[in-house]
């Protein structure tokens, strides 16, 4: 064998390695899925959906889950959306180099990573004990607001770092203010990217149960929210509470809520890549 | 010279942290003339012109030092508003930098901002200035299309008439053509020949002939220095520092 064969024969083997490796990922997922749907599937009808919880299994539903992360995700989107927007406009376009930015900077990074049960207890100490709103709608969505903020500050400074310099450049000489600018140009421009950091975001909020579970979030709750200050459950703790029953007909139930969780946060998902597909046709620089 | 001096620099020194920028440049240009900034890469002759609507403001570290005067009023005095400023001295940019919105909002966007909200205003505003900018003809069916559709020349030509659309007195221009093909290049050189009536302009070039072309008066820099000024034709056909001559010749730079 020359050398250029063996140079071949290590290209080749690192490709079939390569895709091996892209696709175990993929494999175990798409077992699992199947496994999820061909348990579950049969057990989703209108009422199901429709239904409160109940001991028996074949009398309970998902309405009071569905409902409830419904409410999260509105809640986290209003108080989560203008807060991360303005911290990470601020943060790129405001904040001039200091060692107390650099410190936020640096601080906002590390708070993406801090695990979710952690902002439970925060959350519980917070809003739970300290503003006294209980195990409510409005101290679970305050709690993921905490979670994904970072995550929503750094996408957006991203998106608004992609901005050219030009375009502010050709708004300040025209005699428009620094809030002029960006609101009318650099918000336009980047608000594709930051639509779509916020959506995964929050995709990732509606999957959390841990934080939910520490400040106090039911399992079993016999009415729907019609506050913000009712108490509630959402879907991955009502699947949480299922999976630990030992009746076999409770783990169909929550196979069967998988499914439905899975189909909002891959239609979250879904919205997420249309948007960013959108933006990067509409704006060529 | 007989005519009124409009923009003018006394003593100016600036300075990018501790790098000397600009040093100690006296400069006083004609009312509606057009003057000419040539010098190599780096010389300082894109820092001067950005003194005169103060976009080094937003530079970190970016101080200056003695007076630029616009109608003999200080420009860096405190109670100077940048905006007002700059309502009064518009700048196009080396490479054309639309906004990504239409051509009809890219021109009106200065008046916008001015809270001008009356659609008659704009609409005659934005008529006026891309007929100036001599760019109507070819866009008028398409005002409300995307600005980031034109070619780069007619993208100049509309980011020049969204500067004029603000009624600026002084207009400047940073390498305005480096970035377009002759054709286009011909067109913004027209242009600046017919503004020069009604605006006092400065440009900043690379091309030698371009300055000859289309300046009164031509302003040679030099590391941060102002070497010589003088009238263009003067200055290109008998330029009194050796280093002006070499510059001019194409011995360097």
């Amino acid at each position: 064998m020359t050398n250029s064969d063996i140079n071949r024969l290590k290209d080749k083997a690192f490709h079939i390695f390569g895709i091996f490796c892209t696709f175990i990922g993929l494999v175990v997922l798409a077992i699992f899925l199947f496994d999820i749907v061909v348990e579950g599937v049969g057990r989703i009808n209108w009422d199901f959906l429709t239904s409160l919880p109940s001991r028996r299994a074949s009398r309970a539903g998902i309405l009071t889950a569905w409902v409830g992360t419904l409410w999260i995700l509105v809640l986290t989107t209003l108080i989560a959306f203008p807060l991360g927007v303005s911290a990470g406009v601020y943060l790129e376009e405001y904040a001039k180099k200091s060692r107390i930015n650099n410190f936020l900077e640096i601080n906002i990074a590390n708070l993406a990573g801090v695990p979710s049960i952690i902002y439970g207890l925060l959350g519980l100490e917070i809003f739970v004990r300290q503003m006294r709103l209980g195990g409510s709608l409005l101290a679970g969505a305050l709690t993921l607001s905490l979670l994904i903020l970072p995550i929503i500050i750094v996408t957006t400074r991203e998106a608004i770092k992609a901005v050219p310099r030009s375009i502010r450049d050709g708004s300040y000489a025209l005699g428009a203010s620094k809030w002029q600018t960006v609101w009318n140009q650099v918000l336009p421009a980047s608000f594709g990217g930051i639509l779509t950091g916020i959506i995964l975001a929050l995709s990732r909020a509606v999957g959390e149960a841990a934080p939910l579970i520490v400040i106090g979030a039911l399992a079993y709750v016999p009415f729907t929210p019609s506050s913000p200050l009712d108490e509630f459950t959402v879907l991955p703790i009502q699947i949480f509470n299922w999976t630990s029953r030992p009746q076999e007909e409770f783990l169909t139930n929550a196979a069967a809520a998988i499914i439905i969780l899975l189909i909002i946060t891959f239609m979250l998902n879904g919205i997420a890549v249309y948007l960013r597909n959108r933006q990067q046709k509409k704006i060529k620089w | 010279m007989g005519k009124k001096t409009k923009l003018e620099a006394i003593d100016l020194d600036a300075y990018y942290g501790d790098f000397h920028a600009l040093k100690s440049i006296n400069i006083a240009m004609e009312e509606k003339a057009v003057t000419a900034f040539i010098g190599p890469s780096g010389c300082g002759k894109s820092t001067f012109l950005r003194t005169f609507n103060r976009m080094n403001d937003y530079i970190e570290g970016f101080r200056t030092e003695g007076q630029i005067l616009i109608d003999n009023k200080d420009i860096y005095q405190k109670d100077v508003r940048v905006d007002e400023l700059r309502k009064n001295v518009g700048m196009v940019f080396q490479k054309p930098n639309p906004f990504p919105k239409s051509i009809y909002e890219n021109v009106v966007y200065g008046l916008k901002i001015q809270g001008v909200k009356k659609k008659s205003v704009l609409e005659e505003a934005a008529e006026t200035s891309l007929r100036r900018a001599a760019l109507w003809d070819e866009v008028k069916d398409k005002l409300h299309k995307s600005a980031l559709a034109l070619s780069g020349g007619q993208q100049q030509r509309l980011c020049i008439a969204r500067a004029l659309a603000i009624s600026p007195s002084v207009l400047l221009m940073d390498e305005p053509a480096s970035a377009l093909d002759p054709i286009s290049t011909a067109k913004v050189e027209e242009l600046i020949y017919e503004l020069k009536n009604d605006y006092t302009i400065v440009i900043v070039t690379h091309n030698m002939q371009q300055a000859g072309r289309v300046s009164d008066y031509t302003a040679f820099f030099y590391m941060g220095e102002l070497v010589e000024f003088n009238k263009t034709k003067t200055m290109f056909t008998s330029p009194k520092d050796e280093r002006t001559q070499n510059y001019i010749t194409g011995r360097f730079g």
